[in-house]
């Protein structure tokens, strides 16, 4: 026999593995720490290669301002200071994708909760 | 407004009937304008320039994600730009990567905001799209428009001063690059535009998660007012010449838009048809679930819980 409650619940699960639930179940699938871990790891990638782009950009900016200087400056300050920028640049964002990513991951955790109660329904359902 | 509901109606049982064919014709019809608009605006690379090519990139978008949208967009203009200067691809193409990088990771549903940017631009509206981003979207969305407006600015930029860079053509790349550059970065005209379009996109956020009658109106209206005041304010202070009554037709055109997707759009179930498949011990399970579609209930709610209220004081009243 058919039970039409059973079918609904199926219905509303299955539409929610195949849209919103399939990014949740991803992120519920990590250690709390392992999935903010390495999402703030692939920012500071990102933040490294973009600091790379726009760095590459100023020196070509000046470019011939910058190679006639390059004898006369303190190559160490240099160097510093742009260390400096790259450590605020990544420390920055980095701070931000965890702040992004630590909201997202509550999220999922408390929507796959749901997701897991009306497993449970289901499954009581299939007792009777 | 009874015909509008009922007409409203129609087109939400034709949507969710015929979904599965509207989608990618609307993903069709975006890409294609987009990439006809692309081509019109820089077409010097002829391999690309062609309306079969169009035509196929188009095709393929339709069936993909959105995201491949944005992505063949982007490399149409990239590659039109490398073929008329290397610097100004490398430019743009650095300006495309650090959007990417820094905020559309976070993001990526976003992205569609970059491609309908410059084409509400070219169509004279971009008003509508901090008015349509404040509707729906948080205040984050300040970032995704202002990297529609920035990617917008950057080809009218080398579009306006394609001359003077074919001029350059002799001198060195630095100089190339180095001019670019600084067209870019003191355009007053695109800092103006980003900050009116941000406290838009904010002010209107805020106002319609008020809890007023008409939330909604109300912002697009506050919206377009502020819109139009910081644009013309920036014009006092940096001379940016904004045209005043493009501004002003522009914005009441976006607000009228922005009522049209209001009514059509905003207030529609969100819930579509879905087709789901899954199997337990007894029966393998093909379901189709269509979203029933109802008219006007909140407006019977508000009619019940006065006459319950009224209904209440009577009865006290009677009592005493």
């Amino acid at each position: 026999m058919l039970n039409e409650k059973r079918i609904i619940l199926m219905t509303k699960m299955a539409s929610y593995e195949a849209n919103e639930g399939k990014k949740n179940v991803a992120i519920g699938s990590f250690f709390r720490s392992d999935y903010i871990g390495w999402q703030v790891l692939k920012s500071i990638i990102s933040a490294t290669i973009a600091f790379v782009v726009v760095f590459g950009m100023y020196i070509f900016y000046d470019f011939e301002v910058f190679m006639m200087d390059i004898y006369k400056m303190d190559l160490i300050e240099f160097a510093k200071q742009v260390l400096r920028m790259y450590l605020w640049t990544i420390g920055v964002y980095a701070v931000i994708s965890y702040v992004v990513y630590t909201v997202r991951y509550n999220r999922a955790v408390k929507s796959l909760k749901l997701y897991h109660m009306n497993l449970r329904r289901l499954s009581e359902m299939y007792r009777q | 407004m009874t015909t509008l509901l009922i007409a409203k109606q129609i087109l939400m049982t034709i949507y969710s009937k015929y979904e599965v064919y509207i989608t990618p014709l609307l993903k069709f019809l975006l890409a294609l304008v987009a990439l006809l608009l692309i081509n019109s605006r820089l077409g010097y690379m002829e391999s690309i320039d062609k309306s079969t090519v169009v035509l196929i990139v188009a095709l393929m978008c339709s069936f993909m994600p959105m995201n491949f949208i944005v992505i063949m967009t982007a490399l149409f203009t990239l590659l039109h730009l490398y073929s008329f200067s290397l610097e100004c691809a490398a430019v743009v193409g650095a300006g495309f990567l650090l959007m990417f990088l820094l905020y559309f990771r976070f993001s990526p549903k976003d992205t569609l905001v970059v491609v309908l940017m410059p084409i509400c631009f070219l169509m004279k509206i971009p008003y509508v799209v901090p008015l349509a981003m404040g509707l729906v979207g948080t205040p984050t969305s300040v970032v995704s428009v202002a990297c529609g407006v920035i990617a917008y600015y950057m080809i009218h930029y080398v579009t306006q001063n394609v001359s003077v860079i074919a001029a350059m053509a002799g001198e060195e790349t630095a100089a190339k690059f180095r001019f670019i550059i600084d067209g870019l970065l003191n355009n007053k005209e695109m800092v103006v535009t980003i900050v009116a379009f941000g406290i838009t996109v904010i002010l209107v956020y805020l106002i319609r998660r008020l809890s007023l009658d008409y939330a909604w109106t109300i912002a697009m209206a506050a919206g377009v007012v502020v819109d139009i005041m910081v644009l013309l304010v920036g014009d006092l202070m940096f001379e940016t010449n904004v045209a005043l009554f493009g501004v002003i037709a522009g914005n009441v055109a976006a607000f009228l838009l922005a009522l049209v997707l209001q009514f059509f759009v905003f207030n529609v179930d969100y819930s579509r048809t879905e087709k789901v498949q899954f199997e337990d011990d007894e029966y393998y399970y093909y379901v189709k679930a269509v979203p029933k579609v109802t008219v006007a209930k909140p407006e019977k709610k508000v009619k019940q819980i006065n006459s319950q209220k009224s209904k209440a004081v009577q009865k006290t009243k009677s009592t005493h």
